[in-house]
């Protein structure tokens, strides 16, 4: 059976929600110039001032356009999640693939491998590696990748798995088939539904964990991120200007978020069929 | 394929009935894990560039050494030696609990954080506990309920939960409760210098716990929820449930003892995982309320450059999370037999 991804989305209320607030998230990353007004790491006017025509959510406390810095903190966000979550779904793919199809003793010493990083967490070595080596943006992704990827591999492993014994591939492999015909007309396709969902979900915690590192101070001093903005605004709460300054940040972060995770939702039914409502027959069919 | 196995199986019994138990398979999982965060810790401050002395301490507190205290650690550490003998030197220390020194708190780490390790485990296991029950409780009723408007909104309301940060929940109940609304104590775990005691005593340090406590269960319980409602889908199709119906049972035990139980099972599995995301969720939570635990230890730490203290939280996290992983591989055995005879 071979699963319709965008079929699935498109056809449930949560999947349309997510895709459509995404798309609405990213255009904002994508003409953020536009949409911004000012440089958002240069002093526009004096600090601390409350929102007006001129400055739509008011100046930080170094006098920074926060309208502009929430736009390009979009950029940021949405740039470490999917780079991170394109590596990791790579890496996820090969490494998961390679473990089944050649088995034996690879096979076991990178699947302990593969769960003892599941059970690390992760946010500690990152902040342990970025005590050390004070990373760039381009450093932490490449960090972020390296400790993504592990939980997709398993998945992947363990549907190759599956798939190398099923009926058609042993039929298609009986009528001459070669290795590379096999994989791309058989295997990636029954794949593909497991790494859109290991993709999706890497996004969601990239995403995440960009932010979350950026509100403990890890992060590339010359970007705007939505965590590093909260932060900055959670240390002057005892003024009145967080409504205007930390809210907005957070909720552009949060609705991020949550989009991902709808898209993730509608995925469900898709790889647990037994989710799917009893009305629509098309599971069984 | 053959001496594979019977490597396995004879590492097996070597580990004993714990090993029979588990199977070898998780403890060398284990035994990895750990392998990669003491590799992890003694290599990092070595690969950096200049003096390993320099990368754990930083410039500002090596200057403040006298030279005679930099020579004790030289020899303590084995710097001078090969790195094979220098990694000697880290283990020995570690089993000895000695994590190192450090300058910022000026006590050794292992007291450092035993001081503050208190407060963390007082968050973390009243919010594992209150938002696994809550969780569960409301997937149970809402698998039950499926498609009922109840239920949808329910779904609803907690995978837009799920999507909020565990910090951005944190910093608007701060701010709403304590800045805003000034109900409830800003920062810390108790008054300082109160003098409180008793009764007086425990209502301040409930006071001071109950923003931190909120904002992590608010960040948790959709998790459970979610996981929960899911599997209670997948139970009550199950022909055992028919059975039941068809033996009349009441809808409420069918609900509890029969949907309901067997739907604990994967929140019992995820209870491991779930250990590990709720200690990084403390991290942030304790440096919202600058409650004096692990994660606010860890903040300080990384502010300060006090990279000692850093790796010895780090240390003592990952062992405790893979602790709990292997205690609820343990229960699992027990609770679900089944397990037990796949091996």
């Amino acid at each position: 059976m071979h699963i319709s991804m965008r079929r699935e989305v498109s056809r449930s209320h949560s999947g349309r929600f997510g895709i459509g607030l995404l798309a609405l998230i990213t255009a904002m990353a994508l003409f953020a110039p536009l949409l911004a007004g000012y440089d958002p790491l240069v002093q526009s006017t004096a600090a601390f001032q409350p929102p007006s025509a001129g400055h739509l959510l008011g100046t930080n406390h170094v006098g920074q356009d926060i309208w502009s810095q929430l736009v390009y903190g979009a950029r940021t966000s949405l740039l470490v999640g999917f780079t991170v979550a394109s590596i990791a779904t790579l890496l996820s793919a090969i490494i998961g693939a390679a473990s089944a199809l050649i088995g034996g003793l690879f096979d076991r010493i990178t699947m302990r491998i593969v769960d003892a990083f599941i059970v690390i967490p992760i946010l500690i070595i990152m902040v342990l590696l970025a005590a050390y080596l004070k990373p760039s943006l381009w450093v932490l992704i490449v960090m972020l990748s390296l400790l993504s990827w592990q939980g997709g591999a398993r998945t992947v492993r363990a549907q190759s798995l599956s798939l190398k014994e099923r009926m058609h591939v042993s039929a298609a492999r009986c009528f001459g088939a070669g290795r590379w015909y096999l994989i791309r007309r058989h295997i990636l396709p029954d794949l593909s539904p497991i790494l859109v969902v290991g993709f999706i979900h890497s996004l969601r915690r990239a995403v995440f964990l960009e932010a979350g590192l950026a509100f403990i101070g890890i992060a590339d001093p010359g970007t705007v991120s939505w965590g590093m903005m909260m932060k900055k605004a959670l240390d002057f709460s005892y003024m009145d200007a967080w409504t205007w300054w930390l809210i907005p940040a957070g909720v552009a972060l949060s609705l991020t978020i949550v989009a991902i995770t709808f898209i993730g939702h509608a995925m469900e039914p898709a790889m647990d069929p037994r989710l799917r409502k009893e009305v629509e027959g098309e599971a069984i069919a | 394929m053959r001496s594979i196995r019977t490597i396995c199986s004879r590492s097996a019994s070597r580990f004993g009935l714990l090993g029979r138990v588990l199977g070898a398979q998780n403890i060398t999982t284990y035994i990895i894990a750990l392998a990669i965060i003491l590799t992890l810790n003694f290599l990092l401050p070595r690969l950096m560039p200049g003096d390993p002395l320099m990368a754990i301490y930083g410039d500002e507190a090596l200057v403040q050494m006298s030279p005679q205290l930099q020579a004790n650690l030289v020899e303590r550490f084995a710097l001078d030696q090969s790195l094979w003998q220098q990694f000697g030197a880290y283990l020995k220390g570690l089993f000895t609990g000695d994590l190192g020194y450090s300058y910022y708190y000026n006590a050794p780490v292992f007291d450092v954080i035993l001081g503050r390790l208190p407060w963390t485990l007082l968050l973390v296991g009243l919010s594992l506990v209150l938002s696994t029950f809550v969780g569960v409780f409301l997937g149970i009723e809402s698998g039950w309920r499926r498609g009922s408007r109840l239920d949808r909104s329910m779904l609803a309301g907690m995978m837009s939960l799920n999507g909020f940060p565990d910090f951005f929940i944190g910093t608007v109940l701060l701010l709403v409760f304590g800045v805003t609304l000034g109900l409830l104590p800003l920062s810390g775990a108790m008054t300082p210098y109160s003098g409180l005691s008793g009764g007086a005593l425990l209502l301040d340090v409930l006071k001071h716990l109950v923003l931190p406590l909120t904002a992590l269960t608010l960040a948790h319980v959709a998790a459970a929820y979610l996981l929960t409602r899911n599997t209670m889908i997948t139970v009550l199709k199950e022909p055992f449930m028919l059975t039941a119906r068809a033996k009349g049972l009441s809808p409420r035990v069918l609900k509890y003892r029969h949907a309901g139980r067997n739907s604990m099972l994967p929140v019992l599995t995820m209870t491991g995982v779930w250990v590990g995301v709720m200690i990084t969720g403390t991290l942030f939570i304790e440096i919202i309320f600058s409650y004096p635990g692990l994660g606010y230890l860890m903040y300080e730490a990384l502010l300060f450059r006090d990279h000692v203290v850093i790796q010895g939280v780090l240390l003592l996290v990952a062992t405790a999370v893979l602790a709990v992983n292997l205690l609820v591989d343990l229960a699992y055995t027990r609770v679900d037999p089944r397990v037990g005879y796949a091996h």
